[in-house]
């Protein structure tokens, strides 16, 4: 898989709050969404863009890639403000066509050029959370090579644009969802989703549900987290991250499976499991993505280390950055 | 044409003698003979040069007889399938509508060769891949053979696993986008709604009898299995039952009651029996009285109960 990405967990955050930036290399994430979008007010937005350029190495002094969530509305004056070096993705709210993406691409090849960022650095995440978006999802994420990652279809915008209630303990988005995970799919673009896990509360800080929802998200397949608060960093980090047993297992599973290939047959039951080609693939997939997740929790930890040194703090065991590395 | 009676489709390896010869006993309605997924690749040369053979031997207990080939080496796998007594392909992994149009030229050109009757050799899409479910219906209007879709083996194929509710990831939402579309097509949707852990290899008769009863509730109307001992549920769950059948009897009766007194609005227990519900019980009658045909047919040709697994 061309893919090296490893962005299991993430916050997205107000850039105008000072403590939530200052903090944010601390909290362990693979990535930090730096937000102008909905948690900006609008009084505040052009203060907003000027922190920017600033915020960035701030947030990454931990590890983490530096994302920013830009507004639908003002495309121009947010990217001016906001592609710099160090920058990795721009989520772009509320895509609803080929066309805004191409606006999007074109603007960011430019200013890439203007400031010496290497051409195609900068991802764009086209955020499909309209029916609009649903509908036009195909041309959407086809618009642009930045467009790297591609799912979604639920959350608090799809839900009051399509007029259905969050939180009611059945997958209510069954359909948009499946939408996108197809044209990611059929477009070889890493997935966005999830499987469903009832959720009627809707709290955003529950340590043991993000730590369940990335479990079964991970033995899904997937790998994508991402969240709102502290307390689901680690959680999600651990949840998305291969157990020794995961691995051993996966050891386990490919040494049966060369056995098989000495043998006319082409599958075979062992204890119950099937052994063949396809759990193969998985198990090296299991492998490759353990190894992927022991590098980016060393990079983690040799950038908070460097970060404590310059500043002559201590370690922390309360980081929870050092985890994998153990 | 779709009036065919395809509740099982038994999948066997060319390359498999014994096997093909006890799916012949097993009842089931298809047998495919299958060129992609468990032959081992070095075996496929030696398989399609037995592909003819294996046809006669399929057929001896009545059922239809389908060839599964590979969309990448159709043309191969087609020379060595297109024989008289076949009656389709099933392509795996199509992914466009061009691919289709290929392969319906090439077995035109073998049934003119070969003596078989034009247009007689049906194809059913496999669709196991993103971007063939994303040119389903592309796909399905490529070709007047298209007789059916499936989803085939695209769980594994494009790796869909198991969610914590025992659902395969993304499977309702393929599944139902399949019927949508082979109904638009006038073309079958073949299959069944598969829960975690027990399914495909490992399903038993039970779970499979529920696969197949779920499947047939949203719209399939048979699905293939790769085991003996599922084809009898698959026969069972694609099938009416006796309760059903009366059910829809009784309705019947007292609609025609109904209409001999001058109205087409009956109310039966706490229901209302009128056009719509009679229409959906007669098909119900239609489709029991066809499948028990077939049953009666398949057990003059000598079909005999699977062997018992050693």
């Amino acid at each position: 898989m061309a893919w090296r990405q490893v962005r299991r967990s993430g916050l997205t955050m107000p850039v105008v709050t000072r403590r939530f930036i200052d903090h944010a290399w601390r909290r362990g994430c693979d990535f930090i969404n730096l937000d102008l979008e909905d948690s900006v007010p609008p009084h505040l937005k052009a203060h907003a863009r000027s922190l920017i350029k600033g915020a960035i190495p701030v947030v990454r002094k931990g590890g983490a890639e530096a994302f920013t969530r830009i507004n639908h509305d003002y495309v121009h004056a947010d990217l001016e403000a906001i592609v710099w070096p160090g920058l990795s993705k721009v989520n772009y709210p509320k895509a609803e066509s080929a066309d805004e993406i191409r606006l999007l691409d074109a603007v960011i090849t430019r200013l890439e050029r203007e400031r010496g960022i290497r051409p195609g650095t900068i991802e764009i995440g086209a955020n499909i959370e309209t029916a609009k978006g649903v509908a036009a999802a195909y041309e959407i994420a086809s618009a642009s090579s930045r467009v790297r990652e591609f799912g979604g279809g639920s959350g608090y915008d799809m839900s009051r644009d399509l007029g259905v209630e969050m939180f009611v303990g059945f997958e209510q988005f069954a359909y948009g969802k499946g939408e996108l995970e197809l044209v990611a799919r059929a477009l070889g673009l890493q997935v966005r989703a999830a499987p469903f896990v009832a959720n009627t509360t809707g709290s955003v800080s529950d340590a043991d549900r993000a730590f369940r929802e990335a479990q079964a998200a991970r033995k899904c397949g997937f790998r994508l987290g991402g969240g709102l608060n502290p307390a689901v960093v680690e959680p999600q980090n651990r949840g998305f991250t291969p157990t020794a047993e995961d691995v051993e297992d996966a050891r386990w599973v490919l040494e049966r499976y060369r056995e098989l290939t000495r043998t006319p047959d082409t599958w075979k039951v062992i204890d119950g499991r099937v052994i063949d080609g396809y759990e193969a693939a998985r198990a090296r997939d299991t492998l490759e993505w353990a190894t992927l997740c022991a590098e980016r929790d060393r990079e983690k930890a040799a950038a908070v280390l460097r970060t404590r040194t310059a500043m002559a703090e201590p370690m922390s065991p309360a980081s929870g950055v050092m985890r994998g590395d153990a | 044409m779709s009036a065919r009676i395809r509740r099982s489709w038994l999948v066997v390896p060319i390359s498999k003698p014994e096997e093909i010869a006890r799916a012949a006993r097993s009842a089931a309605d298809v047998i495919v003979l299958d060129l992609v997924e468990f032959v081992a690749e070095e075996d496929k040369p030696g398989a399609r040069g037995r592909v003819e053979a294996a046809i006669r031997t399929a057929q001896a207990g009545g059922a239809e007889v389908f060839a599964q080939v590979d969309r990448e080496l159709f043309v191969a796998d087609l020379h060595a399938c297109a024989w008289p007594g076949l009656t389709g392909v099933i392509v795996s992994q199509l992914e466009s509508a061009q691919q289709v149009a290929d392969v319906d030229g090439l077995l035109a050109d073998l049934e003119a060769k070969r003596g078989i009757l034009p247009g007689t050799l049906e194809i059913v899409a496999g669709l196991e891949t993103a971007r063939g479910n994303q040119a389903a219906y592309d796909i399905g209007r490529a070709s007047a053979r298209i007789w059916g879709l499936t989803l085939g083996r695209a769980d594994l194929i494009m790796d869909l696993r198991p969610e914590p509710s025992g659902e395969i990831h993304l499977m309702p939402y393929l599944m139902q986008r399949l019927i949508a579309v082979a109904r638009a097509l006038g073309a079958m949707a073949i299959g069944a709604w598969w829960r975690a852990p027990a399914r495909g290899l490992l399903a038993g008769p039970d779970d499979t009898y529920q696969a197949a009863r779920r499947g047939r509730a949203i719209g399939f109307t048979g699905s293939p299995c790769i085991d003996v001992l599922q084809v009898e549920p698959l026969n069972r769950g694609f099938t009416p039952d006796a309760a059903e059948v009366a059910a829809a009897q009784e309705l019947m009766t007292a609609y025609r009651a109904a209409v001999a007194r001058g109205v087409a609005v009956v109310e039966q227990g706490d229901s209302l029996v009128d056009r719509g519900s009679v229409t959906q019980a007669r098909a119900l009658l239609d489709r029991a009285a066809a499948y028990a045909a077939r049953d009666r047919e398949k057990a003059e040709m000598g079909a005999r109960p699977p062997l018992a697994r050693p």
